[in-house]
């Protein structure tokens, strides 16, 4: 059957490199993180102390916690806008009843109460898009002004700039320390190895299980998928809790981490975290995408938002250099496709 | 031919064997339209059948049912001894009942190994997601079911996602998944519309081993030449209703084509000799990357020109050249004498040359967009109106001309392309090339997925373009077709015009083997890529 095997060759074409970077884009997004850092390293040497990738470790952990979770709902054709509301919603809201109502709650109910808080919403968002039948993003932006505005009118819109005092400690204990250039002590969070953690346990639900692989058959035909016997209600209400919770740990980490709760913060930054997304690979009409490659686009989103004021880059600028390095990676995208 | 040999082994086959499938007195009813009218099947394992009938007469409304997509309103179904009002699509699955869906319900951006083997785990499962993958039988059950169709079982293949294959390759992989599993019952919906001749023998084999393992397959075909090749039990469909049933040697052509459009059809040529015109097109050593090498043809004003050739002839690749769709690398195209540089396909229209896609769901038409902006798509800057925008008036003119001219069947122009029966789309499609008055036609694949009555009708179309003077190219690997509607048939192979055969005089078999004479040759030889 020489003849019928030799029709079946796919059609690569081009350079060898071409080759490599059509089946794995997420290698082109660690080459403009590489390519990024050796720009902002040779223009100021302080980025490569220890001190600044203790920084940008940091600040990784929430932009990447929800990066996976949008990559989850990505991956199955839909897209999310509110994990910031739910994720503001779960910081402010747990805080706050912690601090009026139960100082001493151990710190897992606490972290335990976020991450479930999250989950029911995100449970609502499923349930909506399932049952309504409406696009996701219109029933996110929907939920996302619902949740914000659940938040601010019946929770409260006062700053806690003290937290109680097992979530300060929380965001206090040390992993590594080192010493500032300017002779402050930095730490290392241990909170930081959360973001691996959680992205190893995505990675083996997407590829490992069942249900990851159901996930991307949706985002590849949602008819086909229904067809095929795979049930899209568990899967819908899958992507979006587990995104939910996944905004519900990322918010109370995130007032751990800046030992505050402020009811007005999060939201806004929810097209950072889309790009990362996009810039990890994922196409952004679902179906496609790794777990490295959300991990990459995190850290080239956080690199950029962080560092480039070393390399005497003016903040103002930042945007533009995310803008453009969406765009090289959208056209690197399209021309794949049609190689 | 070959189906004389298989006339009588049908009927004995399923004797005595208890059905392993059997509906009763079906009913089905989309708002007005009675789909089915009590329709009573039997499927007996180890038997072929061949469900035939024109579009829109209850087929697929069948198979639907007997996947579990669609819930009848009335009758029985009997499953492997248990009796079910409807089948859930898990349901049907967990009995062994398989569907290859004519638009191959694959997933583009999944692998191979995927798409074939993640069923037999959904199944193992009992559609309980929350299960970890057993990878190792997922590659193993995709490398067993890929060596049944013949394709290849490499790690570089199990890995490839289904959307970077080309059709034919893909309709095969979808055969794969339907026998990954431990299949009782196998329904095809026209699984050939893609595959060429050498695919199609492969894949009756295909049907032959699963035979031989007990497993009933049930056909959806308008390809009745195959039909008689597979042999086995023919289920003729008209209207919603089961009009003859019966084994499929015992049937004419003649009459399973007065049996499904209910009126006498015949298989003569519909092609009368004519003069040939002035050339309006000459090509000179078209070759585009490796599958076309240096074609060379002409072409004359009311002439009908087929061009077939095995999937990897180079036929689709000159058929896109052609169109503009697909770029060529070298050679030259002259219309009327002077050279021209087909280089899109916009470049293609203003050359004349107007191009019916052989994918017309994907390539050809805006599926869920209303009759008449399919086919005013082409036109628009000829309709413009008052401010720019598009004259309404006009557009309604054109589109109900073409409706009329082409005899499409809807009741109006606002209805989507996708609610119309497929001989219908592909009239949508072939208006549409039209109504840039072009002076070349190429038909790519014009019949693929159309009934018998749909065409006849399109046939006699093209038949009266050629009489008013438009060179029309068909390129189709339906030979029947080619013979009855063409003047001349040029053969490809290996990328090359190996033969110019005159239609009146020319047979199946003598175009059949030139089309892969020496092809096994030519591959042994290391030249095929």
């Amino acid at each position: 059957m020489s003849t019928l095997a030799s029709a079946y060759t796919p059609s690569t074409t081009g350079h060898p490199v071409r080759q490599v970077l059509a089946r794995r884009p997420e290698l082109f997004t660690l080459m403009l993180l590489v390519a990024l850092c050796a720009f902002v390293a040779a223009a100021n040497p302080d980025f490569l102390r220890l001190a600044t990738l203790f920084d940008l470790a940091r600040a990784s952990v929430v932009i990447g916690l929800f990066a996976l979770g949008v990559f989850v709902i990505l991956a199955a054709g839909g897209i999310d806008v509110s994990f910031t509301a739910i994720a503001a919603l779960c910081m402010y809201g747990v805080t706050k009843g912690v601090v009026e109502f139960a100082p001493g709650l151990p710190l897992p109910v606490v972290f335990t109460l976020s991450i479930a808080i999250g989950l029911g919403l995100g449970l609502v968002n499923g349930f909506l898009v399932h049952h309504l039948r409406v696009p996701s993003l219109i029933v996110t932006i929907g939920t996302q002004y619902t949740f914000r505005g659940l938040l601010l009118t019946f929770i409260g819109t006062i700053w806690i700039t003290t937290l109680p005092p097992q979530m300060d400690d929380f965001g206090k204990v040390a992993l590594l320390t080192t010493t500032s250039s300017q002779g402050a002590t930095i730490i290392l969070p241990l909170f930081v190895l959360i973001l691996p953690a959680v992205a190893v346990l995505t990675w083996w639900i997407l590829r490992r299980t069942l249900l990851g692989r159901a996930i991307f058959a949706v985002g590849g035909s949602p008819a086909v998928a229904e067809r095929l016997g795979y049930d899209l209600r568990s899967i819908h209400l899958f992507i979006f809790g587990y995104a939910g919770a996944l905004a519900g740990l990322a918010g109370i980490i995130h007032a751990c981490s800046n030992r505050q709760a402020n009811p007005f913060d999060l939201v806004g930054s929810e097209i950072d975290v889309i790009a990362a997304v996009v810039l990890g690979g994922a196409r952004i009409t679902g179906g496609t995408g790794t777990v490295v490659g959300v991990v990459l686009g995190t850290l080239l989103v956080v690199v950029i938002n962080n560092v480039l004021i070393m390399a005497g880059v003016p903040s103002t600028w930042q945007r533009v250099v995310v803008g453009a390095f969406i765009l090289i990676a959208g056209a690197f995208m399209v021309n794949r496709r049609r190689a | 031919m070959d189906h004389i040999v298989e006339k009588t082994r049908s009927r004995a086959d399923g004797a005595g064997v208890a059905p392993f499938l059997a509906v009763k007195d079906i009913h089905k009813r989309f708002g007005g339209v009675h789909a089915l009218r009590g329709v009573s099947v039997t499927i007996t394992p180890g038997q072929v059948y061949h469900l035939l009938g024109e579009n829109g007469c209850g087929k697929s409304t069948l198979i639907k049912i007997l996947s579990g997509v669609h819930r009848p309103d009335e009758g029985v179904i009997e499953l492997a001894g248990r009796e079910h009002r409807s089948l859930s699509a898990i349901e049907a699955l967990e009995a062994g009942v398989e569907t290859v869906y004519q638009d191959l319900s694959l997933l583009p951006n999944l692998s191979v190994a995927e798409n074939v083997g993640l069923s037999q785990q959904l199944v193992r499962a009992h559609g309980r997601l929350a299960t970890v993958l057993d990878r190792g039988l997922l590659a193993d059950t995709a490398r067993r079911a890929l060596s049944a169709v013949n394709l290849p079982t490499s790690e570089d293949f199990l890995s490839t996602a289904v959307g970077d294959l080309p059709l034919a390759i893909r309709q095969l992989v979808a055969i794969a998944r339907a026998i990954a599993v431990k299949a009782r019952l196998v329904i095809m919906d026209e699984p050939t519309t893609s595959l060429t001749r050498r695919e199609v023998d492969n894949l009756i084999d295909v049907v032959r081993s699963l035979q031989q393992d007990g497993v009933a397959v049930l056909f959806v075909t308008h390809k009745l030449d195959e039909c008689y090749q597979i042999g086995g039990e023919a289920i003729i469909f008209r209207d919603g209703r089961c009009v003859a049933q019966g084994p499929m040697s015992s049937f004419s052509k003649e009459e399973l084509s007065r049996l499904m459009t209910g009126r006498v059809v015949d298989g003569a040529r519909y092609r009368q000799a004519k003069p040939a015109g002035a050339t309006v097109l000459r090509a000179t050593g078209l070759t585009s990357g490796e599958r076309l090498r240096e074609a060379s043809f002409s072409l004359a004003a009311g002439e009908i020109l087929g061009i077939t050739g095995l999937l990897d002839s180079g036929r689709n690749e000159l058929a896109r050249v052609l169109a503009g769709v697909q770029r060529s690398t070298a050679g030259s195209i002259e219309i009327d004498g002077a050279a021209a540089r087909i280089e899109s396909p916009r470049d293609a229209q203003a050359h004349g040359v107007a191009y019916v896609p052989e994918d017309r769901l994907t390539e050809g038409l805006f599926l869920d967009k209303p009759i008449e902006t399919n086919l005013v798509a082409l036109v628009l800057d000829r309709l413009r109106g008052a401010f720019g925008g598009v004259d309404r008036k006009r557009a309604r003119m054109l589109g109900a001309r073409f409706v009329a001219d082409l005899k499409i069947a809807t009741p109006d122009l606002d209805r989507a392309v996708s609610a119309l029966s497929g001989g219908n789309q592909q009239r949508v499609v072939i208006g549409r090339a039209l109504s840039n008055q072009p002076r070349i036609l190429v038909l790519h694949g014009p019949t693929v997925g159309v009934d018998v009555g749909s065409k006849d009708s399109i046939y006699r179309v093209v038949q009266s373009l050629a009489e008013d003077g438009m060179a029309v190219v068909i390129v189709s690997d339906d030979l029947p077709e080619l013979l009855q509607n063409c003047d001349r048939i040029l053969v490809l192979r290996a990328g090359r015009v190996v033969s110019d055969l005159p239609a009146d005089t020319a047979d199946e078999d003598a175009i059949l083997k030139v089309m892969v004479a020496t092809d096994d040759a030519v591959a042994h030889a290391g030249e095929a890529p």
